[in-house]
């Protein structure tokens, strides 16, 4: 499986959001997710780059994404004010996240706020019983 | 009511709800403009899209002015609420991208797809992937990707219209069980409540299967005898909604 890291970096405005969405669809439909995976990735990445708008003071949001050795993982960046009130725990939001991605995080690094979520690609039967000798 | 009496009424109104911010008064201006919100809806009618839904895009529209009426300032309610409200209704469009001409070819392979996903869905118990789809459909992945991605942006109606007269027909009750009725668990977050009750039935239990029973979006399909295409653009509808509604609550 090779790793793959894909880097978009978008003006911190609502109608660039669907630049990400589109972007990280694209990326896990060529990773062997199935569809109603790539479907939940995609509205998490919304989900998550919304919250991350709302608190931003900075001018642009970057997402990383990357494949790992058993799915995807997406990293959301963006410049806030206190990385605390990103996503209450409490919030719908939140419980969104959690019922889309398999894990969620949120980090801070160098005075920006990171969003991180992570997707497990399914065992698919087919290849299980597959190609290996 | 003839429009003088409106006009009085109104005001009266919205004097009332700054008084005593009752929402049982913010509901009466809403019913009592709903009107006006039809007819502005009427007009966006030919674009591919449920008159119903529209007037639930405009009432967001409508809600949104009430709120940000300011009674000193001289100028009808109607007159400040149409622009509130229109733009709501342009915006629904914009963000669906409803003004791009999804090419023939796309549309047909868009529908093939669609075929192919409830088949293979049900072939492997559990969605395709597509490369299995590209495979079963003959054509290229960035060809399947394409599709896809216009079907996103296509309007509901051209691609998912109904076959029968189904589409707003009360679910199928011996699949649906009590579940749809438990909906605690989403009027927990209280202030989400008034926006989840204006969703139709259907889109409310797509909603507490995904986000609350973490069933899948084939799962869902199957369950209420959609397909997973509609399902997906149905959440990605439903979260739109809700996201502006809630727009600045804490809550979301």
């Amino acid at each position: 499986m090779p790793f793959d890291l894909v880097t978009v970096t978008v003006p911190a405005t609502a109608n660039h959001l669907a630049v990400l969405r589109t972007a990280v669809g694209g990326f896990a439909a060529r990773d062997q997710f199935t569809l109603d995976q790539v479907d939940d990735l995609r509205m998490a990445v919304e989900e998550a780059a919304v919250q991350l708008l709302r608190h931003s003071r900075g001018d642009r949001i970057s997402m990383d994404v990357e494949t790992t050795d058993n799915g995807v993982e997406v990293r959301l960046t963006g410049n806030v004010a206190d990385d605390d009130s990103v996503i209450d725990e409490s919030s719908f939001s939140w419980t969104i996240l959690r019922a889309l991605a398999d894990a969620i995080r949120i980090e801070s690094n160098q005075g920006e706020t990171v969003i991180v979520l992570s997707k497990n690609r399914l065992v698919l039967d087919d290849e299980a019983t597959g190609e290996l000798p | 009511m003839i429009n003088e009496d409106r006009r009085a009424h109104t005001k009266q109104l919205f004097l009332r709800l700054r008084d005593t911010g009752d929402p049982h008064v913010r509901d009466e201006l809403a019913q009592l403009h709903l009107p006006l919100v039809e007819y502005l809806a009427k007009r966006f009618k030919d674009r591919g899209e449920p008159l119903d839904d529209l007037i639930q895009v405009g009432s967001v529209g409508l809600l949104k002015a009430i709120d940000r009426f300011d009674l000193d300032r001289e100028v009808e309610f109607s007159t400040y609420a149409t622009p509130t409200i229109v733009g709501e209704l342009k915006r629904y469009f914009r963000d669906k991208g409803w003004a791009i001409r999804v090419p023939r070819r796309l549309q047909e392979l868009s529908l093939r797809l669609n075929k192919l996903v409830a088949q293979l869905t049900q072939d492997l118990g559990r969605a395709p992937t597509v490369p299995e789809l590209a495979k079963a459909a003959g054509v290229s992945e960035d060809e399947v990707l394409e599709a896809l991605e216009s079907g996103q942006a296509y309007s509901t109606t051209s691609l998912d219209a109904p076959s029968g007269d189904d589409e707003d027909a009360p679910m199928r009750g011996d699949r649906i069980g009590e579940e749809d009725l438990r909906l605690d668990n989403l009027e927990y977050f209280a202030s989400l409540a008034p926006l989840i009750e204006q969703l139709p039935e259907r889109e409310r239990t797509i909603l507490y299967l995904r986000f609350f029973k973490g069933m899948t979006q084939s799962k869902i399909a199957d369950h209420i005898g959609i397909s997973q295409m509609h399902v997906s653009r149905l959440l990605t509808r439903i979260l739109e909604f809700l996201r502006e509604g809630m727009e600045g609550s804490a809550d979301f």
